[in-house]
């Protein structure tokens, strides 16, 4: 099996990783670039979007994603959203509506928020289970994270 | 009443939810280290086999083998187990379940671990499986352990059960099958560890009880218990599912066998087979009424499938059975309980621990008998329901907080009312039903149940909890902080509670049964009120006056002459002297010998109750048999809300657990495997759940709690699954008697 | 994870070229393959990544025949509001897949060439008889969607073979359609049961044309062609339905597996026969005023 360099941009950062080619975004993420806020929660099934990141704009699992797939793509994870050190507004909005609890799920449920966001910045209730229909949480029944999209809104939440 | 507190009952931000947004929380999988090997499980592939042989030299050969372990390798205890010792860490001679460990592979790479794997040779001589607990329980099912397959059999009898029913005007028998269903946490089971020097071992844990880890893998390793250090690291999720040491202790077994650096990483199939879940139960029930609603009689058989290995079966069975009759005044009663081994996946601790079952048969049979003796299902209830002072049928005297239930139920009622009116969508039939419940707190009577902490005033002037108990996810830390900010007058962002670390920390006991809040919070009341006498006496020396001349206040000592000085002046000045103020409490799980009944095996009976009713409104599609909660509401008396947002959250998630038990959830088997996956296992996801959802929160004060407070961990998922059960019965005349309610059981097809 | 060596075509040329080679195999968006190679049950010694072939990500209405290009994403055809005109059975088909995560990945020819019978793209394809354009170093070749699906995985793709897009003619006229969809649950749902039918009637009210397809009731999605040839001229009243539930149950073999029974697939495919028809019948009158 011979390896393969790909090319990305990472969190705005251009980034070029060496790599078998049969490891998973999530596994070059976490083991070779140190970005560990994208979790395995369902051995790489794509059943809890725990891994979430963004790519060209879209959420998606990256436990499904060989690495040679992101070549020449924008990828977004939880660590690329602080900007200068300030939170964003999902981010506080997650901590302020107590959409936090063991947070394990929380990262990759900010990210698909993000996505969501940013294509219809005011979903209803609706669309927003809908959108977060792939990440799963066993911890706080998803009500407050709906909560804290809409608080998210534009014009929803004092930066 | 107006509120009069400044922290206690607000909804505040929590201190570690910033980290975990940001993706810097590190959990125990995340924790970056150098030099970490890779840990492989070689598991059973058979449900109930001999293990003839193990022949691991080639796989020793493999490059890149560190060490390939079996059970003959472990140094010390070869078992392990929090009532009963049974749980081999790695399997002794036999299997008892499919995916039960049985050797241990550390390697350099993934690769080369894999590798080994493929070199090892263990033959088996497959033996015939039981799988049902009534099956195991009988005199010629083969014999899984030593002393037989019942590892606990609970009798309780109380008045006279054959009066009981001979003066019941109407009788009602059922079986109510529960199934087997795991915690579902997010992060999976993971431990690191580290060997040091001196015959010292660093382990990390997602654990609800790392003192117990400590101690077990001081066990395994023939270490001295203060030669094992177990560091919490962030937990995501436990649910109960992780009080369990297996993966902990082979761990520290890799560590010590290399002498170096190990990490175990569970599969969610590994976590799936091999990780305690709820326990399935077949719960036989017969109950008997007058035609004027009020119960007779209750008579119930359960067996309770704990899977190959005992886990906290004995604890699990004495809350079912404790709860079998609910909140309900039930003169005579006949309950017993088998525990059993079976060759399934082992199940032990799970949030509810056995009262998710029992609420499920007692609250469907009392809806059931409404509806023979043409009752309504509030009514009913309110017929029977506890009063403070009565006893339940364990002996247990129910305390002023039984208020509770009646309040419950005309909440309850009021809901039922509006979920009624609501318009039915077009082609669907509409029902509204409701569950009552009763969650007992702590380990029960005669199980020691001690939980200290510690506070530390540190010289920046933040208080530091030395948490003896680990935070699950659930916010157990904010609510501390906010009980110790009140309690020293404090902002809430002066406190700050510390991860747990079996060197320096003290020991608070495992966090489950719905008691943390309760036990800390006490603890570190009672721990404030002597730091701040701690602190008076250091000041009174200092400023060289009788310490009972000066009062502590919010931060400040107030002098006689009115005049104040910040107490962080204080710290520096003992720091000087190499004096760190600190104090410490413990507190006990109040057992009053006055109302405790002394007649019932160790761990029962469980004293003090939680309450609260949940109603559900569902639309069933007739043909299709598909249920949807649209509208849902949960009534919970929690005593005193310590952290608002944290309650709610707790009520929201333990909700959506139970809908998951309900409707959803089932480890079946699957061609002679088990459902080992989140395809096959379905948790319920947002969409599946209710949009439509009143969160009515009660605050009928707990004499003996920390501002009044009680526990809410449990219950929310409690009356979850008969409130929906009721409800479908309500909108289409089914009773479903076995969970989950899916659509092939609503319409008939399955039974 | 199985080991094999990757390549990433960019261009159509490339993509022919590359498949030539033996032991090659395909990887579109993902969903599928990576869990299944995770799992041992896919492998390839040369993987072919196709997700960056953007030639092949389209949707065109070109007059009498809608094209679409084998990768273009879920997403994309949910979002068309091209299809949702023309074919809002695909757009239903495609909402309801999986999640978020898994739509922005998954592709319609993946959705295709993984044949699961299960399929939710497959019966609104199969309703307009679609047709897939193949092709490989050695030319190209088209096939009716009906005929690629041989079994449950099992297409008649041959080896260097690809899918580079999906045809179909829309219907015009007095016409309806409708999806519905059984699962066990409403998020990230799999089909216990599906349904795609398309029903046109003439103008004086009678069926001139009726699809009906279904899923996850035999080892392919199937066309009830036999009923539906008998229902040519016929007045759609509400008697006709048992008729037709009927007739299409006589083609199809439920099976029991983990997700569902026999027998309440076996029941549930009347059920949603008779709302499908219903709902497209409706759709179709609608249009007459």
């Amino acid at each position: 099996m011979k390896e393969i360099s790909v090319a990305f941009l990472l969190n705005g950062n251009k980034t070029s990783v060496t790599s078998l080619p049969n490891r998973t975004l999530l596994d070059v993420l976490r083991t070779d670039l140190g970005f560990t806020g994208a979790k395995d929660a369902c051995g790489g099934e794509g059943e809890c979007g725990a891994c979430t990141v963004i790519l060209n704009g879209k959420p998606v699992n990256s436990c499904m994603i060989f690495i040679g797939q992101v070549e020449g793509t924008q990828i977004t994870t939880i660590e690329g959203l602080l900007e200068k050190g300030e939170y964003h507004r999902l981010q506080k909005a997650f901590v302020e509506t107590g959409a936090v609890q063991c947070g394990f799920c929380t990262p990759g449920a900010i990210l698909t928020a993000k996505a969501l966001l940013d294509e219809n910045p005011h979903p209803t209730d609706q669309e927003i289970r809908e959108g977060l229909s792939g990440n799963l949480c066993r911890c706080t029944g998803y009500n407050k994270m709906i909560d804290a999209i809409h608080l998210a809104e534009l014009g929803g939440l004092d930066d | 009443m107006t509120d009069q507190f400044r922290t206690v009952g607000k909804s505040l931000r929590r201190k570690d939810a910033w980290d975990k947004t940001t993706g810097k929380a590190l959990y125990t999988a995340d924790i970056p280290v150098e030099n970490v090997r890779v840990g492989l499980i070689i598991r059973s592939p058979h449900h109930y086999a001999r293990i003839l042989e193990i022949d691991k030299e080639r796989s020793l050969e493999v490059s890149g083998v560190l060490a390939v372990l079996t059970s003959d390798d472990i140094p010390g205890a070869k078992e392990f187990g929090p009532l009963i010792p049974d749980q081999p860490s790695l399997a002794r001679g036999v299997v008892r379940h499919l995916g039960e460990p049985v050797v241990l592979i550390i390697a350099e790479t993934k690769l080369a671990a894999e590798e080994a794997a493929t070199q090892i040779q263990i033959s088996y001589d497959p033996l015939t499986p039981v799988f049902d607990p009534i099956q195991a329980a009988k005199e010629d099912a083969p014999q899984l352990h030593q002393d037989g397959n019942i590892i606990t059999e609970l009798n309780i009898c109380d008045g006279d059960i054959e009066k009981g029913f001979q003066d019941a005007d109407h009788i009602l028998e059922d079986t109510y099958n529960l199934p087997r269903i795991h915690p579902g946490y997010m992060e999976l089971e993971t431990s690191l560890a580290v060997w040091g020097d001196d015959q010292t071992i660093t382990v990390w844990v997602s654990s609800q009880h790392p003192f117990t880890d400590q101690e077990f893998i001081a066990a395994a390793l023939d270490l001295p218990v203060g030669n094992v250090r177990v560091k919490s690291g962030v937990i995501g999720g436990a649910f109960g599912g992780k009080e369990d040491s297996s993966l902990s202790i082979l761990a520290a077994l890799g560590a010590w066998a290399i002498k170096g650096t190990v990490r175990l990483v569970n599969t969610r199939r590994e976590s799936f087979l091999a990780h305690p879940k709820r326990h399935p139960a077949k719960i036989h029930y017969k109950l008997g009424a007058r035609s004027d609603g009020t119960f007779t009689a209750l008579q119930a058989e359960v067996h309770m499938d704990t899977g190959a290995y005992a886990s906290y079966g004995t604890a699990v069975a004495a809350i079912l059975t404790e709860t079998l009759a609910g909140s309900y005044r039930i003169p005579n009663v006949q309950v017993k309980t088998l525990v059993v081994y079976t060759n399934s996946p082992l199940s032990g601790a799970m949030r509810g621990f056995g009262s998710p079952q029992s609420h499920f048969a007692v609250e469907s049979m009392v809806d059931s008998m409404a509806e023979e003796i043409c009752m309504d299902p509030v009514q009913i209830r309110r017929a029977n329901i506890l009063k403070v002072g009565e006893k339940m049928f364990t002996g247990v005297i129910l305390n002023e907080t039984a208020t509770a239930l009646p309040i419950c139920l005309d909440k309850a009622q009021d809901v039922i009312d509006r979920f009624q009116a609501v318009e039915v969508s077009p082609g669907k039939k509409a029902g509204v039903g409701m569950a009552l419940a009763a969650q007992s707190m702590g380990l029960g009577a005669h199980v020691p149940d001690d939980s200290t902490h510690r506070l530390e005033w540190s010289l920046d002037g933040k208080v530091l909890i030395h948490l003896g108990s680990p935070d699950l996810g659930q916010g157990l830390a904010m609510a501390v902080e906010q009980i110790t900010a009140e309690a020293l007058g404090l902002p809430y962002n002066q406190v700050e509670s510390l991860l747990l670390d079996t060197l320096d920390r003290p020991n608070g006991n495992t966090t489950c049964a719905s008691r943390m809040t309760y036990m800390a919070g006490n603890a570190l009341i009672d721990a404030s009120e002597k730091l701040i006498q701690n602190l008076l006496a250091h000041a009174g020396e200092i400023l060289e006056v009788p310490a009972d001349k000066l009062i502590y206040k919010e931060g400040e000592i107030i002098k006689e002459d009115g005049s104040t000085l910040p107490v962080v002046e204080f710290l520096g000045r003992l720091a000087e002297d190499s004096i760190t103020l600190m104090s410490e409490s413990t507190f006990s799980f109040p057992y009053p010998e006055e109302t405790t009944p002394q007649d019932l095996p160790i761990g029962m009976p469980h004293v003090l109750y939680c309450f609260g009713a949940q109603v559900a409104r569902v639309e069933v599609d007739p043909d299709l048999g598909i249920v949807e909660v649209t509208h849902f509401a949960a009534i919970h008396d929690v005593g005193k809300v310590i952290s608002q947002s944290g309650v709610e959250g707790q009520i929201e998630g333990g909700v959506a657990t139970g809908l998951g038990y309900a409707l959803y959830e089932t480890m079946l088997k699957k061609d002679d495997q088990w459902v080992d996956s989140f395809t096959e296992y379905l948790l319920p996801t947002s969409k599946d759940l209710p949009n439509h959802f009143e969160n009515i929160i009660l605050e009928i004060p707990e004499a003996s709690g920390p501002y009044g407070a009680k526990g809410i961990g449990e219950i929310p998922l409690v009356p979850t699954a008969p409130a929906v059960a009721n409800a479908v019965k309500n909108a289409v005349g089914v009773r479903i008697k076995k969970l989950p309610i899916t659509p092939e059981r609503v319409l008939g097809f399955v039974d | 994870m199985q080991e094999f060596n990757y390549y990433r075509p960019v261009t159509i040329t490339e993509l022919k070229e590359n498949l030539s080679q033996p032991g090659t195999r395909i990887l579109a968006g993902g969903t599928d393959i990576v869990p299944k190679m995770r799992q041992g049950k896919f492998s390839a010694s040369i993987l072919v990544d196709t997700s960056g072939v953007q030639a092949m990500r389209f949707i065109e209405d070109q007059g009498n025949e809608i094209v679409l290009g084998a990768l273009t994403t879920h997403q994309e055809a949910a979002d068309s509001a091209l299809l949702k005109n023309i074919n809002p059975a695909l757009v239903m088909a495609v909402e309801s897949i999986g999640c978020q995560q898994t739509r922005c990945r998954g592709t319609l020819g993946g959705n295709i060439a993984n044949a699961s019978p299960a399929a939710d793209t497959i019966p609104p394809l199969l309703i307009f008889d679609a047709t897939l354009l193949l092709q490989s170093l050695s030319g190209d070749r088209r096939i009716p969607l009906e005929k690629f699906l041989l079994g449950p995985g099992e297409t008649d793709l041959q080896e260097g073979e690809f899918i580079h897009s999906i045809s179909f003619k829309p219907m015009f006229g007095l016409w309806g359609s409708a999806f519905i969809k059984v699962g066990k649950r409403s998020g990230m749902a799999v089909s216990i049961v599906n349904i795609a039918v398309a029903v046109e009637l003439n103008d004086k009210g009678k069926i001139s044309d009726i699809r009906i397809a279904l899923g996850s009731v035999a080892p392919t999605v199937i066309r009830c062609r036999k009923i539906e040839q008998s229902l040519i001229g016929k007045e759609p009243k509400p008697a006709l339905m048992k008729e037709i539930q009927d007739a299409c149950q006589e083609e199809i073999s439920p099976i029991t597996d983990i997700r569902s029974t026999e027998e309440y697939r076996d029941h549930a495919a009347a059920v949603i026969i008779h709302r499908a028809l219903e709902t497209a019948v409706d759709q179709a009158k609608g249009k007459t005023r």
